[in-house]
């Protein structure tokens, strides 16, 4: 009937003989449940952990173990690593990062860079940080300035620094830094500003960047070969040809074109191959930006070493709404349409969920994974494309009545999409996806702008509200058949589900609210099995761990992000914080600022 | 509806010159012209592209659309209390320290600064509504 995951757990691939792994230590520790180790808990973005001495029976007797305050207010993304006897956490800006012992929960140590804030009205949606890296010894750290830090574990001293950009030009970091082999990864952001978005690799004992690939602009400068770099095209794959993001901007437009890089990335050791996904083009007024805008809200697969795109697959050709490709890619070997493939699963903010094959980028399923989605009727298989309703076009080149100053209403999803960062998680028992959903729509007016370096670069004034003839809730927690390209399950929430999901061996999936409650939820139907109210909002990610013979689940609560900005920032009107506000207004009945990891065990 | 008074208000400083009213709306361009008009959402051509300054400056993302302040301040309060001549300099130099960044290098904002003055100030005297304005003919 469904697919079934085929194989037991272990990684295979990183069993597989004579396969090289440079950083064999993360390989090993990820396949450890006991550990938490990457942001995800493992390359392939799963989410998932095999521990199960909580399960849907006992769930409910879930209590708080401890809790730490950050002492940092503002939005609270990601979640804690868990090495051995310590647990590290990081801060929004000015982005602390703490090492906390398991034994005492007493502070091994603490590390507070200094950064100039300047760089605070330059990022855009709040000053979130989405967690921290772990290889041999060392915990990576992404500042907001760009600065990579990375520290020694047991003593948070500096061991060296990388700057992945400039602040003065627009460049910030939000994103988590990611290590797959020997190297530590970092992207981009600042969409809003006109910068040009890239993947970064920086050797990891050394802090020499080894290669750097953009999104937009000439062939080698992207690090594609006009030949061998393959593309989903008429049914088929089919090499990008030259000049293949050039062919598709006025001028030298791609040179403040976004496609920046902030989201989550994996990475297939068998392959060789890390994923993951492009921001918006640049500006928000796409009649200032006619053509497809490449390689913006388009899906990566490159060579871990050399950068080489292997593979990549554009969803949204000249956005017109802020769908940024940046969500993670699930890397999961399920059976698709009757054959096993290693696919790769995506949940973009466009609405539509993505099943591809990681190996080659075909595209093998895309569909609606809320059915209130309208800007597109559905995605063509043949050519890839969305096919827009002109009705919700924004851009004059889509549509000719359409362009600056006129107001677009009742577009689904809103900039925020369907699904934004808040990472998804894979079941391998069932081959299943969990995932934190936005119910929300907009009404999207562009302008004109002009470009300066440094300065916003925005371009259009949106409202969002719930999804109209709907619950009236503005999220849903759903499980998702990336085979059939169905919603199996869904389960309608008040406010967006902004919280990574976890799911985990005891048959419970974990996710958290806006207004501040975590819940458990059965694997099999989403029936509500545990909640508890946490001091804050959640807009952060579930992991789970195991010290001395118990389970934890942790989580950060904190509202912030784009989501609570109107909150975070103490605003509560319609347009405010790029207008996400008006549809979260009433939120703040329920939820202030403040970060807090809260811990939980069974008695 | 609620834009006609304040019109009258405005001719009514016309004929008395630079005496200064109540209000608020009484300060004047430098030439004895009043520092804006409004009627409902219709602005004067100035004031006009002072809004659009703003708008394309996105000052939306840190003082919020309505003005009403997030994480920078409430510019409704501010220009109560910045003459002129601070507003300007605390645009164009910025105040690095409490995150705001100064625009000096930006054309749109030193060919505006009077007009960005006048819509703010507009705002501020809760003559002008907040949202989309038109053009005055």
């Amino acid at each position: 009937m469904r697919a079934k995951f085929k194989w037991p757990l272990a990684l295979m691939a990183l069993a597989a003989p004579g396969l090289a792994v440079a950083n064999a230590e993360l390989a090993k520790l990820q396949k450890d449940p006991k550990q938490w180790v990457m942001p995800a808990g493992n390359f392939y973005n799963w989410r998932y952990s095999e521990l199960k001495q909580i399960n849907k029976d006992n769930v409910k007797n879930l209590r708080v173990a401890w809790t730490f305050s950050t002492g940092v207010l503002r939005g609270h993304e990601g979640g804690p690593l868990v090495i051995g006897d310590t647990l590290y956490l990081h801060t929004p800006f000015p982005n602390k990062v703490f090492a906390i012992s398991l034994d005492d929960y007493s502070i091994k140590w603490k590390y507070e860079p200094k950064q100039d804030p300047s760089v605070i009205p330059v990022m855009c949606c709040d000053t979130v940080n989405r967690g921290l890296a772990y290889a041999e010894g060392k915990i990576f750290l992404q500042q907001a300035d760009t600065t990579l830090v990375a520290l020694d574990a047991k003593t948070g001293k500096v061991i060296w620094k990388a700057v992945n950009g400039n602040p003065k030009i627009g460049e910030t970091n939000t994103n988590a830094p990611h290590v797959f082999k020997d190297k530590v990864f970092t992207g981009i952001s600042g969409g809003e500003f006109g910068v040009r978005g890239f993947m970064a690799a920086y050797d990891i004992n050394t802090g020499k960047l080894v290669w750097k690939c953009y999104s937009t602009g000439p062939d080698d400068e992207m690090c594609f070969d006009p030949d061998k770099t393959m593309t989903w095209t008429n049914g088929k794959m089919a090499p990008v040809g030259k000049d293949s993001s050039l062919k598709t901007w006025q001028g030298d437009q791609w040179k403040i074109g976004g496609g920046t890089t902030w989201g989550w990335y994996s990475y297939d050791p068998e392959l060789n191959l890390m994923y993951y996904g492009s921001g918006n083009p640049s500006t928000w007024n796409p009649s200032q930006r006619p053509g497809d805008n490449k390689w913006s809200m388009t899906i990566f697969a490159r060579d871990v070493d050399t950068g080489k795109a292997k593979w990549v697959y554009q969803m949204t050709p000249h956005d017109e709404w802020d769908y940024d490709g940046v969500n993670e890619m699930i890397l999961a070997d399920i059976t698709v349409k009757g054959k096993k493939r290693k696919a790769l699963v995506h949940f973009d903010r466009n609405g539509f969920a993505y099943t591809l094959d990681r190996v080659t980028g075909e595209l093998l399923v895309a569909e609606k994974y809320d059915p209130k989605v309208n800007w597109a009727t559905h995605v063509d298989m043949k050519t890839g494309r969305p096919q827009v309703v002109a009705k919700y076009a924004t851009s004059k080149h889509t549509s000719p009545d359409r362009g600056p100053d006129i107001n677009v209403k009742g577009i689904c999803p809103a900039a925020l999409g369907s699904k934004d960062q808040q990472p998804a998680a894979f079941n391998p028992k069932n081959g299943l996806f969990y995932v934190p959903t936005n119910h929300v729509c907009m009404d999207y007016e562009p302008f004109k702008v002009e470009y300066v370096a440094g300065q916003p670069y925005v371009g259009a004034t949106l409202s969002m509200y719930p999804a109209p003839d709907s619950h009236g809730g503005m999220g849903n927690f759903i499980i998702w058949d990336a085979d059939k390209g169905k919603i199996v399950a869904s389960k309608p929430e008040k406010f967006s589900v902004w919280s990574g999901a976890l799911v985990t061996a005891g048959d419970v999936a974990f996710y958290g609210t806006l207004d501040g409650y975590i819940k458990a939820v059965d694997t099999k139907d989403l029936k509500e099995l545990w909640k508890f109210k946490t001091p804050s909002g959640i807009i952060g990610n579930i992991t789970t761990w195991e010290y001395k013979g118990k389970q934890y689940i942790g989580v950060l609560s904190g509202i912030g992000g784009w989501a609570g900005i109107g909150l975070a920032a103490g605003l509560e009107k319609d347009t405010d914080g790029l207008g996400a506000v008006g549809g979260y207004k009433e939120l703040a009945r329920y939820t202030d600022l403040g970060g807090v990891l809260t811990v939980f065990s069974l008695p | 509806m609620r834009g006609k008074i304040v019109v009258a208000a405005v001719l009514v400083m016309g004929f008395l010159g630079s005496l200064k009213a109540a209000g608020g709306a009484a300060e004047t361009k430098s030439e004895g012209k009043p520092l804006y008009r409004v009627e409902g959402n219709k602005v004067d051509p100035d004031t006009l592209a002072g809004w659009k300054t703003w708008r394309a400056l996105a000052c939306e993302r840190c003082h919020g659309a309505r003005q009403e302040g997030m994480v920078g301040p409430s510019l409704i309060e501010s220009l109560k209390v910045l003459t002129k001549e601070q507003f300007k300099e605390t645009l164009l130099n910025g105040r690095p320290e409490r995150g705001m960044p100064g625009f000096a290098n930006s054309q749109t904002v030193t060919e505006n600064i009077d007009n960005l003055y006048a819509y703010l100030k507009g705002r501020s005297d809760g003559k002008i509504p907040p949202g989309r304005l038109e053009e005055l003919k």
